[in-house]
């Protein structure tokens, strides 16, 4: 079942790669799209199939590979994995259809995007350490090409600095990887059998540090961020899309299920520094995002804070905080992808992001109506405005991790007050106002790039309105991992507290 | 049928949103060829749907006990949210007014915007807003009151960023929303504790757990205040009060809303809340101390303003001050009289302010004048509304004033006071207001002043008969106290006050010299005044300078030290590798012997190793 999710995107990249060339101009777009198509429709097949009430991993698939370094082919998806994957799958389609008609080398271009799909849905389905470095390795090369191939005038700086750090990243994995295997006698890198471990606690420390910072610098976590915003600021619409989509995610699910499921019990020792950690990202990527005049550096510094709550709800590690945290991922996934989207169009139609400069597109007529109403929305839906998944998301994240952690919590909420502020000033400066003679002849926007904006937007209001839709697939996932919250409510209060004998809604 | 009006109770926000979702195609400009005449008529449509439904209902449970409806929405480990309504003569009432007043407001807005290109983008708007009243009004839970309000801020925004190409527009949506959020969001903060603390969201749970719960001082009072917060925000009290005065530049239709039932909608939820505000005295006492201050503050401030929208909204604040008082004081009863009375009144002054606006093309009150023989049915609906704002005659407010009067007035002296002069400063504002515009000599823009078309002189004449007919309603309702109660002497006071204010205005600006003060201390007041007591400053000196240079040192940290310090290792490495490549002389012989001294380190360390 699962294989399929990475060989078929493989199989779509090697056809448009030995595609005639001739062909090749005019129907890579389409051949692609063709497997993307496949790629979501078994993605839904999956989904269908997929059993809710079950904690562990599903459409398991173990193949020996190379025994002796202890790698062997293993899949398998559970509740935190899937609605990851779903996401992938969804904006790979996404954006291989909003694509530019007219991209230059479309045959690479298109075979690099499956090739990023493969190696994404790779890693979150691989139930092995090696080969989940594999995959999380194999991601990194199509995105660098990307970037230094179709991004923007610094291409080739973020290009690198990209390559620098997920490379970085990779080796302390790798090193934490092979630390855990060797140290912990176990010899191999099965998932299921390195839970096992029973190393001291020091050991533990040592090696979920490493994991935190190997997966931090992908998430990003303050300091180790300043790579995402000059990748998103030079990479095209549908690379900056995957990247805040699916790609950073890959670094939370990273956290949680190799750093919260291998060292439960480290993991309490170090969850007060991550609970810090996501209030610095939180107030820091809010606050530098204030200060910014890029659009897309704006979404780029709201994704540093919004994966801070994520990180605070994966720190609490209640059962509800880790169904927050997934449910986070998938908001942040969606609406980020939906801004990135959005400010792509604005950028192909006008030629700039620069807020000081844009002014006035939500004139209608002459100007970009709809598009503005959708980023409007995709804007009140990140500042947390109820009635989109944002709101919901980031209730559960609070209400859950105020048990564990209280103040740093109450300092994260004060990231939606800000969060309003950065968004509310790129709207006012960009799409308010008068629209200037300089910007009068814009191009049409094509239903090509409304569709895609809209699709998204009925996800986020349709799990906005039934979060049980998104909260479903991860609830016995969650209750697996996370260790309930014991102590009664008196942590948080001073006093006693009675709690109230409810009676059972009917 | 009872039983089928009760179980569709939640269908009276859903007209509105239905309307404003069905809008949406003209409203984005996809349906071009009707024109938005077919979206304005159909959110009217659902409005007095909506408003039919929720007479009919309460008047099918006028008799009836409460009625708690739950419906769960999300019930999801230990996280239950339901969406609750409670059905209720008071709930369903409130429903009432906000359908019936965004009713009139709609049908006036038709006259009002008939030349606006989006009118479509308006009633959607509206449609959402009016969804979200009624939503609040009929809502019991405390987790569907925040999302509501919630969107109510973010109507708020968008309808008075409505004409978004005038700049002063912009910064007014931009700052409505910012200073609600910040309500909102010490609100949210106070919804999640006490979700986390006291299991439930539901505002009778939460009355039944407040009467045992036995949190610590601290905690309480932590609480209470961020539960205010948001309500503070909602109803521009002190310190969270300059956005209403800015959103007067939003159409005027909205505006009538925003003043009569979107701040009662923030003042509801407080009432709500009490049981839970109750826990701590300090904040009761904090309650009382905010709306004393706005109270009188902007009963002050709006003699300053020479806006003619901008005068009534503060008004605005400083009876939603009273109000304030009045729950710190544990009245809510009289609370939601004076929301009830308020509110008519203040809908029927915008509505003959929005129709001056309409003719005169101005909205400063000096440069108007001699419209009462103009606009004859605005002078008389301006007339009717200010009397029912302030307590001079016995209409709608006077009762509302006399009973805050009689029983919160008469525990302190000093809430007496307050209550007196914004009565007494509010007569003399409607009065000076009324001098400046209907009196004396008609100046350029007011001479050729014919009335307003039927379309907003209807809503405006009816609004105006409901205002006279209000307190024969309170009496048949059985809100008016008994004759030995009125005539008492906080009573007398009451008109005493209100009168003086009436005579003062009327001596200044009634007679055919209007008055000009002279000096300079008359000249620092008044723009002491005019300018809200500097309240912006104390914005821009603190939250806005704190957020502002927090960003900018947050930005520079990032771009020269954080992002700095990796370049400075990129250039250093480069810097190395450059360098090194200097030591390296290119003859094989060097190589062979790094070679050779490195393997016999090797074997020297293996032997080492081995032989331990």
């Amino acid at each position: 079942m699962l294989s399929v999710l990475i060989w078929l995107p493989l199989l779509g990249a090697l056809t448009i790669v030995l595609l005639p060339a001739a062909i090749a101009e005019k129907r890579s777009q389409g051949i692609a799209l063709l497997f993307a198509t496949a790629i979501a429709l078994w993605t839904g097949v999956i989904l269908v199939q997929f059993d809710p009430a079950l904690p562990g991993l599903q459409f398991i698939e173990s193949l020996a590979w190379i025994e002796p370094l202890g790698l062997t082919y293993q899949l398998g998806v559970d509740g935190l994995s899937i609605p990851l994957i779903a996401i992938n799958s969804l904006l790979v389609w996404i954006v291989i259809y909003s694509s530019d008609r007219d991209r230059t080398r479309p045959k690479l271009y298109y075979s690099l995007i499956l090739i990023l799909c493969a190696g994404v849905a790779g890693a979150f389905v691989a139930q092995n350490l090696l080969l989940f470095f594999l995959f999380y390795e194999v991601e990194l090369i199509p995105l660098y090409l990307m970037i230094a191939i179709w991004g923007g005038n610094r291409r080739g700086y973020a290009a690198m600095k990209f390559l620098i750090y997920t490379a970085i990243s990779g080796i302390l994995l790798l090193a934490a990887f092979f630390g855990l295997s060797l140290l912990s006698g176990v010899g191999s890198f099965d998932y299921a059998l390195l839970q096992e471990q029973s190393l001291p606690l020091v050991t533990q420390l040592v090696l979920l540090t490493t994991i935190v910072i190997g997966f931090g610098i992908k998430i990003p976590i303050v300091p180790f961020h300043t790579w995402l915003p000059d990748a998103h600021v030079e990479a095209p619409t549908e690379v900056s899309v995957l990247l805040a989509g699916v790609l950073l995610k890959l670094g939370t699910y990273g956290l949680i299920r190799f750093g919260l499921g291998l060292f439960p019990q480290a993991w309490g020792y170090f969850a007060p520094v991550l609970a810090a950690l996501a209030v610095v990202n939180v107030l820091y990527g809010s606050f530098v995002a204030i200060a910014q005049t890029d659009m897309k550096k704006i979404v780029a510094y709201s994704s540093v804070g919004h994966m801070g709550y994520i990180l605070l709800a994966a720190a609490a590690a209640t059962p509800l905080s880790l169904a927050g945290s997934i449910a986070q991922m998938v908001s942040h996934g969606l609406i980020s992808a939906l801004l990135f989207l959005l400010v792509g169009v604005v950028y192909s139609k006008t030629g700039t992001r620069d807020i000081s400069v844009l002014r006035g597109l939500l004139t209608p007529e002459r100007g970009l109506p709809l598009v503005g109403s959708l980023m409007i929305l995709g804007v009140m839906a990140s500042a947390g405005i109820p009635g989109m998944v944002g709101f919901i998301a980031e209730f559960i994240v609070y209400r859950s991790s105020l048990l564990i952690f209280p103040v740093q919590t109450l300092l994260c909420m004060i990231g939606t007050a800000l969060t309003a502020v950065y968004f509310l000033n790129l709207i006012n400066r960009s799409f308010f106002g008068r629209l200037p003679d300089r910007l009068d002849n814009l191009p049409p926007i094509l239903w090509r790039e409304r569709i895609p904006a809209i699709a998204i937007v009925i996800l986020i209001i349709a799990f906005g309105l039934e979060p049980s839709w998104m909260l479903r697939w991860s609830e016995q996932t969650s209750v697996a991992l996370g260790t309930p919250f014991l102590h009664s409510t008196t942590a948080l209060v001073t006093g006693s507290v009675t709690p109230l004998p409810l009676p059972p809604l009917p | 049928m009872t039983q089928f009006l009760i179980d569709t109770v939640w269908w009276v926000p859903l007209y509105g949103l239905l309307g404003a979702i069905v809008t949406l195609p003209w409203a984005v400009g996809m349906v071009r060829r009707t024109g938005p005449r077919p979206a304005a008529y159909f959110n009217i449509l659902m409005t007095l749907l909506a408003l039919v439904h929720s007479i009919t209902l309460l008047l099918a449970t006028w008799a009836l006990p409460v009625l708690h409806l739950d419906r769960a929405w999300l019930d999801f480990m230990d996280l239950r949210l339901t969406l609750s309504v409670e059905v209720s003569s008071i709930s369903v009432g409130a429903a009432v007014l906000a359908t019936g007043l965004s009713l009139l407001a709609q049908i006036f807005a038709l006259g009002y915007l008939e030349k606006d290109w989006a009118l479509a983008r308006f009633y959607g708007l509206m449609g959402f807003f009016e969804a979200a009243m009624s939503g609040l009004a009929l809502s019991d839970s405390l987790f569907l009151s925040y999302a509501l309000l919630e969107m109510l801020t973010l109507s708020t925004y968008l309808l008075v960023g409505f004409w978004y190409a005038q700049p002063l527009v912009v910064t007014a949506a931009r700052d409505a929303f910012l200073t609600k959020r910040v309500g909102d969001m010490l609100l949210l903060m106070g919804v999640v504790s006490l979700s986390a603390i006291a299991g439930t969201l539901g505002f009778g749970q939460l009355g039944i757990w407040a009467e045992t719960a036995q949190l610590s001082p601290l905690v309480a009072t932590l609480l209470g205040l961020a539960l205010i917060a948001g309500p503070v925000g909602k109803c521009a009290q002190f310190p969270l009060n300059l956005w209403l005065d800015e959103a007067m530049e939003g159409p005027n239709p909205a505006s009538i809303l925003r003043n009569s039932v979107v701040v009662a909608c923030g003042a509801y939820v407080l009432i709500r809340m009490e049981p839970i505000l109750a826990l701590s005295p300090v904040v009761l006492t904090t309650l009382i101390a905010i709306g004393a201050v706005t109270a009188v503050g902007a009963s002050l401030v709006a003699i300053g303003q020479i806006d003619i929208k901008r005068v009534i909204s503060h008004s605005t604040s400083a009876y939603l001050g009273l109000v304030f008082i009045a729950v710190g004081m544990q009245r809510q009863d009289i609370a939601l009289l004076l929301l009830l009375t308020h509110a008519i009144a203040k809908a029927l002054l915008f509505m003959s302010v929005g129709s001056i606006i309409l003719t005169t093309n101005t909205q400063n009150i000096t440069e108007m004048g001699g419209l009462a023989a103009r606009m004859p049915a605005t002078s008389s609906t301006y007339i009717v509304g200010s009397l029912g704002m302030v307590a001079v005659l016995p209409l709608g407010s006077f009762w509302a004033l006399q009973q805050w009067a009689t029983t919160v007035g008469s525990h302190l002296m000093a809430l007496m006071l307050v209550v007196l002069l914004v009565n007494s400063l509010t007569a003399f504002n409607l009065t000076r207001v009324f001098g400046l515009i209907f009196w004396g000599q008609p100046q350029a823009k007011t001479r050729r002043a014919p009335e307003v078309p039927w379309l907003l002189a209807t809503p405006s004449i009816s609004l105006a008969i409901i205002t006279l007919l209000l307190p024969l309603m309170l009496n048949q309702w059985g809100l008016l106290p008994e004759m030995a109660v009125w005539a008492s002497m906080p009573t007398v006071l009451l008109m005493a006050s209100g009168l003086l204010g009436v005579g003062l205005g009327g001596v200044l600006y009634l007679s055919p010299r209007s008055p000009e003060l002279r000096g300079e201390g008359w000249k620092v007041l008044q723009n002491i005044l005019a300018y809200d007591f500097h309240t912006d400053q104390l914005y821009r000196l603190t939250v806005v300078f704190a957020v502002r240079q927090g960003a900018r040192l947050t930005a520079w940290f990032d771009q020269y030290v954080v992002d700095g310090m990796i370049n400075l290792m990129g250039v250093a490495s480069i810097m190395g590798g450059e360098s090194l490549k200097y030591t390296i002389s290119g003859q094989s012989r060097n190589y062979l012997l790094t070679v050779f001294v490195g393997v016999i380190l090797g074997i020297a360390w293996l032997g080492w190793a081995f032989l331990n």
